[in-house]
């Protein structure tokens, strides 16, 4: 076992673990943070999405010991003060959310997207979601969902909240 | 499991050569993380993520210096790789998602020696040098000879790849990768073909490489090809007849992706492709 101390969604945690641990399964297996998915395991699908030290990764393909002394967010980090993030906003209203297990990936990729590029183009959006795979919705309501997102953030901006 | 977190080469080597076949280094841990979790477990790890002074790109006078621990976000982000190294930055910009090119590195690429790694064939036609520690001392190694079968190199069981030595190309090179995959970007190449070419004033060849992936034990260089081309002004006919060339000199397999048969055709219409796209922006 090895020691590691991190930083989750604005929280301080230590813990004892076993080495070859990724850190998908310490995040939801030791600490509880079930929105983070596990699906193929392999970095392919993208449900894993976390950030570490603000680079958007697959927590699955992470050692988490590589997290000691790090920072990580996953999507029960994007909300503030009871406030949802506006992608987490945007999800919702066009139903770009169906079985769901998806959406946390979509979401974390799609932040990153709208922090760099406010107005990003349909191709900007295809490019970041490239590492998420969905079954159900065949992609168009996400692609709306960001492009709602996007509208919401700058009126956000223009108008305040 | 035992479990190290070295802060130096020395130190990491030296954990490497107590406990030789039975350590692994861990860096982007994008290949690794799978093999532990499906396939098998060292009995040693060793994560090289605070060897922080092994991440950079660094432009020296002689030749760009690219540190072990850049990632393939880090290469496709930089300017002088996008401007000057154009056939690494096509290979890095196709490289999986952006969640695997924040964490994949270039040194995990390259130790891999997957055929199929993509940074491979594009660093063979740049004629990259391989620097690296082992027991014995440090050594620089071209590629080309770095690389001895699928997931076997010249690092042995003991080696720490610390970085890449890329000579500049000649003003005016052409660099082009192209990459086949049945699903783009996020699929491992079926066949990937890069090319780095120079002309002599207009479109005569001062000096063609071409490299070859996924379509031998380790990454080749398609010699005969490169011969061909040499001091000749590229026209369709010779294109042509140097893309065929490559075809007969790839060494395929058949296997689950696709066929011995099917790979060297698709070595020909690659290489016909890349060879045109250099030509045309002469
Ligand atoms: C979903 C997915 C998609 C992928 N797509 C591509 C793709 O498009 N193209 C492609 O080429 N690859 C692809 N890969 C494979 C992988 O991402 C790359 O090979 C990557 O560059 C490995 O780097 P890493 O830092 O993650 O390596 P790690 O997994 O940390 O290590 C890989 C191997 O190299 C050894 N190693 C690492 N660093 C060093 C070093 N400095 N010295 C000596 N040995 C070292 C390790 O011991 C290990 O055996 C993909 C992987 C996944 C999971
Ligand atoms: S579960 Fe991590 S990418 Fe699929
Ligand atoms: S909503 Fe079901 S997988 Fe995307």
């Amino acid at each position: 076992m090895i020691e590691i101390a991190l930083n989750v969604n604005g929280k301080e945690h230590h813990a004892s673990l076993q080495p070859y641990l990724s850190l998908m399964d310490f995040l939801r297996d030791m600490l509880g943070y079930k929105g983070v998915k596990v699906c193929c395991s392999t970095g392919e699908c993208g449900a894993c999405t976390v950030y570490m030290n603000g680079k958007l990764v697959n927590s699955c393909v992470t050692l988490a010991a590589a997290a000691d002394s790090g920072e990580i967010t996953t999507v029960e980090g994007l909300a503030s003060n009871g406030k949802l993030h506006p992608v987490q906003i945007a999800f919702i209203e066009t139903g770009a959310s169906q079985c769901g297990y998806c959406t946390p990936g979509f979401i974390m990729s799609a932040k990153v997207l709208l922090d760099e590029h406010p107005n990003p183009t349909v191709d900007d959006i295809k490019d970041v979601i490239s590492g998420n795979i969905c079954r159900c919705t065949g992609y168009t309501k996400i692609i709306e969902a960001i492009q709602l997102a996007a509208s919401i953030q700058l009126a956000e901006q223009v108008y305040g909240d | 499991m035992e479990y190290f977190s070295p802060t130096s080469v020395e130190d990491a080597v030296s954990i490497l050569h107590k406990y030789g076949e039975r350590s692994r280094l861990i860096a982007g841990g994008t290949d690794l993380m799978v093999d532990m979790r499906f396939k098998d477990q060292p009995d040693c790890l060793v994560n090289i993520n605070r060897l922080s002074n092994l991440s950079f790109i660094k432009p020296d006078e002689d030749c760009l210096r690219i540190g072990a621990l850049t990632t393939i976000r880090e290469l496709e982000a930089n300017h002088l790789i996008k401007t000057r190294f154009r056939v690494l930055w096509n290979a890095a910009h196709q490289f999986a998602s952006l969640q695997i090119r924040n964490a994949a590195t270039i040194g995990g690429n390259i130790a891999r020696a997957s055929p199929a790694g993509e940074t491979l064939a594009p660093l063979l036609t740049l004629e990259a040098k391989a620097r690296f520690v082992t027991a014995d001392g440090e050594q620089l190694l071209p590629l080309e000879r770095f690389f001895l079968g699928p997931g076997r190199t010249a690092l042995g069981a003991g080696g720490l790849l610390t970085g890449i030595e890329v000579p500049y190309p000649d003003d005016g090179a052409r660099g082009v990768y192209l990459k086949h995959a049945v699903r783009g970007p996020m699929d491992i190449v079926v066949v990937g073909v890069a090319t780095t070419i120079t002309f002599d004033g207009r479109s005569a060849v001062n000096e063609a490489r071409i490299g070859l992936a996924a379509v031998g034990p380790t990454p080749m260089r398609a010699r005969g090809s490169e011969q061909l081309l040499q001091g000749k002004h590229l026209d369709l006919p010779l294109i042509e007849e140097a893309a065929r060339g490559a075809a007969e000199e790839a060494k395929p397999i058949s296997d689950h992706r696709a066929s011995a048969e099917y790979r060297r055709w698709i070595v020909e219409s690659l290489t016909r492709r890349a060879l045109t796209q250099a030509w045309q922006n002469v």
